[in-house]
C-alpha cells in the first residue's frame, strides 16, 4: 500500500469501466482496480453499468445516444469521485451529456453536476490522489502515445508522463509525433481502412524507431487499434495500457 | 425584393447572440524600439528576404550608391515616381550614368505609362514609410505616385527617409489613415521583392513583381 | 480531372499510393506546423494574440450585417460600386455583363477562392472570354485541369516535368525544362504580355473593411497589385464574411493569416484599396466593382452552430496538421476548399447528402479546433452533420439502421441486455479466431481486419469478474438493491 496525501483510505471511487474494457480487455479494469486500492481508496463498481454511448454519438444516432446517456446518469448519479481508464469516454461524458440534454433542464443540470465529478483514471491518481511513484519497478524503455481526448480534450499529458517517470528503472523516450492520432476514430477504423491503416501504420513507424520496448497508452480505443496493427504486422512488439503496465510492475513487499 | 434587402434581412432575423469583448489587445515587443534597434530590426528583416539597405548619410552619398546599383545590375532604363526624391535629382543622376528615364509628368494617360513601366528596367521611388517589424516599406499612392513604377521593372529601388521608420504597422496607420476625408486610393505594404513557391514548394524571387528591391536610407534629419 | 467528393475513397486510394502526392503531404505535415509556429512565437505572448483575433473573428460573426452596410457605406461613398450577389449565377452574370458592356475580350484573375467556387472562369470562358489566372499555382492547375492539392498551394504536388509539358503546349515556355525558376519566368513573360492590354481585372478580397470601404489583399507575387494598378475596369468580389470593423483590426489579422498561412510574418505585398483611382491618378482602376456574394453563407449564418464556419480566413492551418488530410491531400475532397475547413464548409454548400465522406472521414482527432486562429470547432460541426444526417434518414424512411442503433440503446440502458448480446456475440465471433486472436470475418466490420487483427473476446466480461474481486472492495448500494432484487 501506498502513502496517499490526497485522498484518504474512507474515499470510495466508483469505477467508470468503459464498454470496450467491459467486453474486449477486462483486465485494465482489473488493473484500474488493482491500482486505486494499492492507493488505499475503497473502489466502487456499479453493476448496470454499460456504456456511455460515445460510439452512438459519434456516429450521428443522438437520441439513442440520450437514452444510454440517461442511464448512466442514473447509476452514477450520486457517486463523488468517478474514475474511468478512458479519455475519450470521459469526454463524452463531461462535454457532450451536457450538450445532449441541452432541452430537458432536470437532466442538463445532472449532466453538469456530473461533470465536475468524473475523471481520467492518471489524472485522478496525480491530481487528486498527489501520486506520482505506485511503487513500480521496470528496467527498460517505454514510450508514451498522446491520445487525441486524453491530450486534446481533456489537457492531460503531463499526468502520465508522471506516472512513468515514478517507475524505478523505467526510460520515457522520446517518440516521433507522439501526439498524432492513432487512426482509430471508432467507426473511422472500419469505414475508411486504408486512410486508417495509414495513420497506424505511421504511428508504429515511430514507436519501433523509438528504440522503445513498450508502447503505453491511457485510451482502450487507441490500444486495440495499435495492438491489432502490431499483432498483424509486428508480432512480439507490444502496446499496453498503462494502468495495466504500472499494476503489473508492482514491487513485491 | 432587391438581393441587397432579402440578404440582410436574413442577416439580421437570425438570432442575435451577444457581442464578445475583446481581450486586450496584446504588445508588441517592436513597439519600444528606439531609432539604432528600428534600424538594426528593418536591415535583418530586409536582408532575409533578400532585400538590401544601403544607409546614407547625405544625397552625394546616395548618388555614389545608385550609380553602383546601376552599374552592379547593369540597368539601362529608369522609370522613376518624381524628379527629386529625398533631394536626389534624378535626371541628372541618369544622364550621368547615360540612361534615359521616364517620369510620371512624361504620359497623358495609362496605356503609355503602362509601356514604359514595363519596358524599364528599374523603377525608383520614394517610399512614404518603412516599419522595422517586418522589413517593410510602404507606398501611398497618389496622382503624382503611379502604382506600376513600383511593381512592374524587375528591380525597384525605394528611397525613404530614417524620419518614416517606424517600429509597427499600427504607427503608420494612425500617423497617415487617420484622417477619414484623405484616404488614399490605394497603398501598399512592400516586404522584399516578389517571390513565389509554388512549385515543389522550391521559392524565388521575382514572380510577376520585382526580382530585386534596394532601400536607400536616408539618414540626415535635415 | 475533375473534382468529384462522390469519389472521395476511390481518389484516395489513389493518392495514397502516389509517391508525389505522399512525397509532398509529408514536406507539408512536418515543415508548415513549424513554420508556424516560429512564426507565432515571434509574438511576446502568441496565446494572447490568438485571443484576439479569435475575439475579432467572433466580433465579425456577431455583428456581420451591420458591418456589410457599414462597408457598403464607406465604400460607395469613396467611389466604390457595391453589388450584392444572391449566388454563383446571379454574380457570374453580373461579371459577364460588366465584361461585355466594356468590350473585353479577355481578363485576368488574382488567386480567388470564391471565384473557384461559383466557377467563374468556366462560365466566362463558355462566354466566349478568356479569362486568365496568373498566381502561379493558378495558372498551373488551370493549364493542366487540376483540382487544387492544397488550400495555399493548389499546384505545389505537381511534378515540374508536367507543367513543363503544358506549359510549352500553350506557349507559355519555348523549350522544355524542369527547372521551377525558369518555368516561372516563363509565366511572368507569358502573362506580362496579357497583362500589357488588359482592360479588365478580378480580384477576391482577404479582408473588407468597414470602417474606410477598403478592400485588402496579401500576395507574394506581385499579379495582384498588377491587376489593381494596370486595368481601367476592376471587379472585386468577396464572400459576407470577409467583412472586418477596423484598419487597425485588419492590420492585425494581416500578422496572423500570414504565420498560420506559410509562416511569414507578413505577405511580400499588402494592397490597400478605397475607391477607384482619384481623379487625376495615372494609373489604377477608373472603375471599382465590389460584389458582395452570398452563395449559402446566409442560410449558414441563420444556426448558430454552423455560422462560425464563417469565421475562417482561409489560411490552411488547419489542413497542415489533419492527419487525414496529410495522408490524402486535397483532390478527393472534390471541392475548392479542402481539409478540415472544406469537411464544414462543403457539406453547407453543396447538400449533405452529397458529401457524407466529408463529415464522416474524421476521426475527431481535434488538431484543426486546436490550430484554428479563428477559433472554429470543426469537430462538433461535423458530429451535428452525422445527426443532421441520421435525422435525416429516418424521416425518409430509413429504418433498419435506427432500429439496430435503438437496439444498441436498448442493450447500454439495461445491463442484461447488453450481457445476452454479448454472450451471444462471444461464441459467433471467437469461432474465427486462431491463437487467441482473429484476423477476418466473412460479414460485418472488415475494414478493421484490413490491417489489423483483433483479440478474441475473453471469457468473462469485466462485469463477470467483478465478482471474483469483491473482496477487494466494498459492494455499492445500488449493486446490493439490484442482486437483491
Amino acid at each position: 500500500m501506498v502513502d496517499v496525501e490526497g485522498g484518504s483510505n474512507d474515499m470510495n471511487v466508483s469505477l467508470f469501466i468503459p464498454c470496450t474494457v467491459d467486453v474486449m480487455m477486462p483486465e485494465i479494469g482489473v488493473a484500474t482496480h488493482g491500482l486505486l486500492t494499492n492507493l488505499g481508496v475503497q473502489t466502487i463498481y456499479h453493476k448496470e453499468q454499460t456504456c456511455c454511448g460515445q460510439p452512438l454519438f459519434n456516429a450521428g444516432y443522438r437520441d439513442q445516444a440520450r437514452k444510454a446517456a440517461k442511464h448512466f446518469i442514473d447509476v452514477f448519479g450520486e457517486d463523488e469521485w468517478i474514475v474511468s481508464p478512458s479519455g475519450s469516454c470521459v469526454c463524452m461524458v463531461k462535454y457532450h451529456y451536457p450538450e445532449l440534454l441541452e432541452d430537458e433542464p432536470l437532466w442538463h443540470n445532472r449532466a453538469q453536476d456530473l461533470a465536475g465529478r468524473i475523471y481520467e483514471l492518471s489524472q485522478f491518481v496525480v491530481d487528486i490522489l498527489k501520486v506520482s511513484d505506485v511503487g513500480a519497478k521496470y528496467a527498460g524503455k517505454v514510450a508514451y502515445h498522446e491520445s487525441c481526448h486524453i491530450l486534446r480534450g481533456l489537457n492531460i499529458s503531463d499526468q502520465p508522463k508522471k506516472l512513468i517517470a515514478g517507475v524505478e528503472g523505467t526510460q520515457l523516450v522520446d517518440f516521433n509525433n507522439s501526439a498524432a492520432c492513432c487512426g482509430f476514430g471508432g467507426e473511422f477504423s472500419i469505414h475508411y481502412p486504408e486512410i486508417s491503416e495509414a495513420m497506424v501504420k505511421d504511428k508504429v513507424t515511430n514507436f519501433i524507431t523509438s528504440g522503445a520496448d513498450i508502447l503505453l497508452l491511457c485510451e482502450p480505443g487507441c490500444l486495440l487499434n495499435i495492438s491489432g496493427y502490431l499483432h498483424r504486422n509486428h508480432p512480439g512488439r507490444k502496446a499496453q495500457h498503462l494502468a495495466c503496465f504500472l499494476v503489473e510492475n508492482i514491487k513485491k513487499v | 425584393m432587391p438581393v441587397r434587402e432579402e440578404i440582410l434581412r436574413r442577416l439580421k432575423s437570425a438570432v442575435k447572440i451577444a457581442n464578445i469583448d475583446r481581450p486586450a489587445k496584446p504588445t508588441l515587443s517592436e513597439m519600444t524600439m528606439n531609432r539604432e534597434q528600428m534600424i538594426q530590426r528593418f536591415q535583418i528583416e530586409l536582408a532575409a528576404q533578400t532585400g538590401v539597405l544601403y544607409q546614407v548619410g547625405n544625397k552625394e552619398d546616395a548618388r555614389r550608391i545608385l550609380t553602383d546599383i546601376i552599374k552592379a545590375e547593369n540597368l539601362k532604363s529608369f522609370i522613376a515616381s518624381a524628379d527629386h526624391i529625398h533631394g536626389i535629382h534624378i535626371t541628372s543622376l541618369c544622364s550621368e550614368n547615360g540612361i534615359p528615364v521616364t517620369f510620371p509628368g512624361d504620359f497623358k494617360e495609362r496605356d503609355t505609362l503602362r509601356e514604359a513601366a514595363f519596358n524599364a528596367d528599374a523603377g525608383i521611388t520614394s517610399a512614404d514609410f518603412g516599419v522595422a517589424e517586418t522589413g517593410t516599406i510602404g507606398i501611398i499612392f497618389n496622382p503624382k505616385h503611379p502604382r506600376l513604377i513600383s511593381i512592374a521593372p524587375p528591380v525597384h529601388i525605394a528611397v525613404m527617409s530614417v524620419k518614416d521608420l517606424y517600429p509597427v504597422y499600427e504607427n503608420v496607420m494612425e500617423k497617415f489613415f487617420l484622417n477619414e476625408k484623405n484616404i488614399p486610393s490605394q497603398f501598399s505594404f512592400i516586404t522584399g521583392p516578389s517571390a513565389t513557391a509554388d512549385i515543389q514548394g522550391i521559392a524565388f524571387k521575382g514572380m510577376h513583381g520585382p526580382k530585386k528591391i534596394f532601400v536607400i536610407m536616408m539618414m540626415d534629419d535635415s | 480531372m475533375r473534382a468529384d467528393v462522390g469519389k472521395f475513397m476511390e481518389t484516395a486510394r489513389q493518392e495514397l499510393k502516389n509517391q508525389q502526392s505522399q512525397m509532398f503531404l509529408m514536406m507539408v505535415s512536418l515543415g508548415a506546423p513549424l513554420l508556424r509556429q516560429i512564426g507565432m512565437s515571434s509574438f511576446p505572448d502568441p496565446v494572447a494574440a490568438e485571443s484576439y483575433v479569435r475575439a475579432i473573428r467572433a466580433e465579425v460573426i456577431a455583428r456581420m450585417p451591420e458591418l456589410l452596410e457599414e462597408f457598403e457605406r464607406s465604400a460607395t461613398a469613396r467611389g466604390a460600386k457595391v453589388l450584392w450577389a444572391r449566388d454563383a449565377a446571379q454574380a457570374n452574370n453580373m461579371i459577364l455583363d460588366i465584361a461585355r458592356q466594356r468590350n473585353v475580350s479577355y481578363v485576368m484573375k488574382g488567386k480567388s477562392m470564391i471565384t473557384e467556387e461559383i466557377g467563374l472562369n468556366e462560365y466566362l470562358i463558355s462566354n466566349g472570354i478568356e479569362a486568365l489566372e496568373t498566381d502561379l499555382g493558378e495558372v498551373i492547375t488551370q493549364n493542366l485541369s487540376l483540382p487544387p492539392f492544397h488550400l495555399v498551394g493548389p499546384a505545389i504536388n505537381v511534378p515540374p516535368a508536367k507543367i513543363s509539358k503544358a506549359f510549352l503546349k500553350k506557349g507559355i515556355i519555348e523549350k522544355e525544362t524542369i527547372d521551377p525558376v525558369e518555368l516561372g519566368g516563363g509565366a511572368r513573360k507569358y502573362l506580362r504580355e496579357k497583362f500589357r492590354h488588359l482592360q479588365m481585372g478580378i480580384v477576391g478580397i482577404n479582408m473588407a473593411v468597414a470602417q474606410t470601404g477598403t478592400i485588402i489583399n496579401v500576395e507574394n507575387e506581385g499579379n495582384i497589385r498588377l491587376i489593381k494598378s494596370s486595368p481601367k475596369t476592376l471587379v472585386a468580389i468577396m464572400s459576407l464574411e470577409k467583412v472586418i470593423p477596423t484598419m487597425e483590426d485588419a492590420v492585425y489579422m494581416t500578422r496572423i493569416l500570414a504565420r498560420n498561412c506559410t509562416g511569414q510574418k507578413l505577405t511580400t505585398y499588402v494592397s490597400m484599396d478605397t475607391g477607384p483611382k482619384k481623379h487625376d491618378e495615372l494609373d489604377g482602376p477608373e472603375e471599382l466593382f465590389i460584389i458582395i456574394l452570398d452563395n449559402g453563407r446566409s442560410a449558414i449564418y441563420e444556426n448558430h452552430h454552423t455560422r462560425e464556419i464563417l469565421k475562417c480566413i482561409r489560411c490552411g492551418a488547419c489542413l497542415n496538421t489533419c492527419p487525414v488530410y496529410t495522408k490524402i491531400g486535397g483532390y478527393p475532397y472534390g471541392s475548392t476548399y479542402c481539409g478540415p475547413i472544406g469537411q464544414v464548409l462543403t457539406p453547407m454548400l453543396s447538400g449533405m447528402e452529397k458529401t457524407t465522406d466529408l463529415y464522416r472521414a474524421c476521426t475527431l482527432c481535434g488538431m484543426c479546433k486546436k490550430i484554428c486562429p479563428a477559433g472554429i470547432d470543426h469537430p462538433s460541426l461535423l458530429l451535428s452533420y452525422r445527426a443532421r444526417e441520421i435525422d435525416g434518414n429516418k424521416k425518409k424512411g430509413k429504418k433498419l439502421e435506427n432500429a439496430m442503433a435503438s437496439l444498441v440503446s436498448m442493450g447500454m440502458s439495461h445491463r442484461w441486455l447488453w450481457n445476452l448480446g454479448v454472450n451471444m456475440t462471444r461464441p459467433l465471433l471467437n469461432r474465427f479466431a486462431h491463437d487467441g486472436a482473429i484476423n477476418n470475418i466473412p460479414v460485418g466490420v472488415q475494414g478493421w481486419f484490413r490491417c489489423r487483427d483483433l483479440q478474441a473476446m475473453p471469457a468473462k466480461t469485466f462485469h463477470e469478474t467483478w465478482d471474483d474481486l469483491q473482496s477487494d472492495s466494498v459492494p455499492s448500494e445500488k449493486t446490493k438493491h439490484m442482486e437483491d432484487s
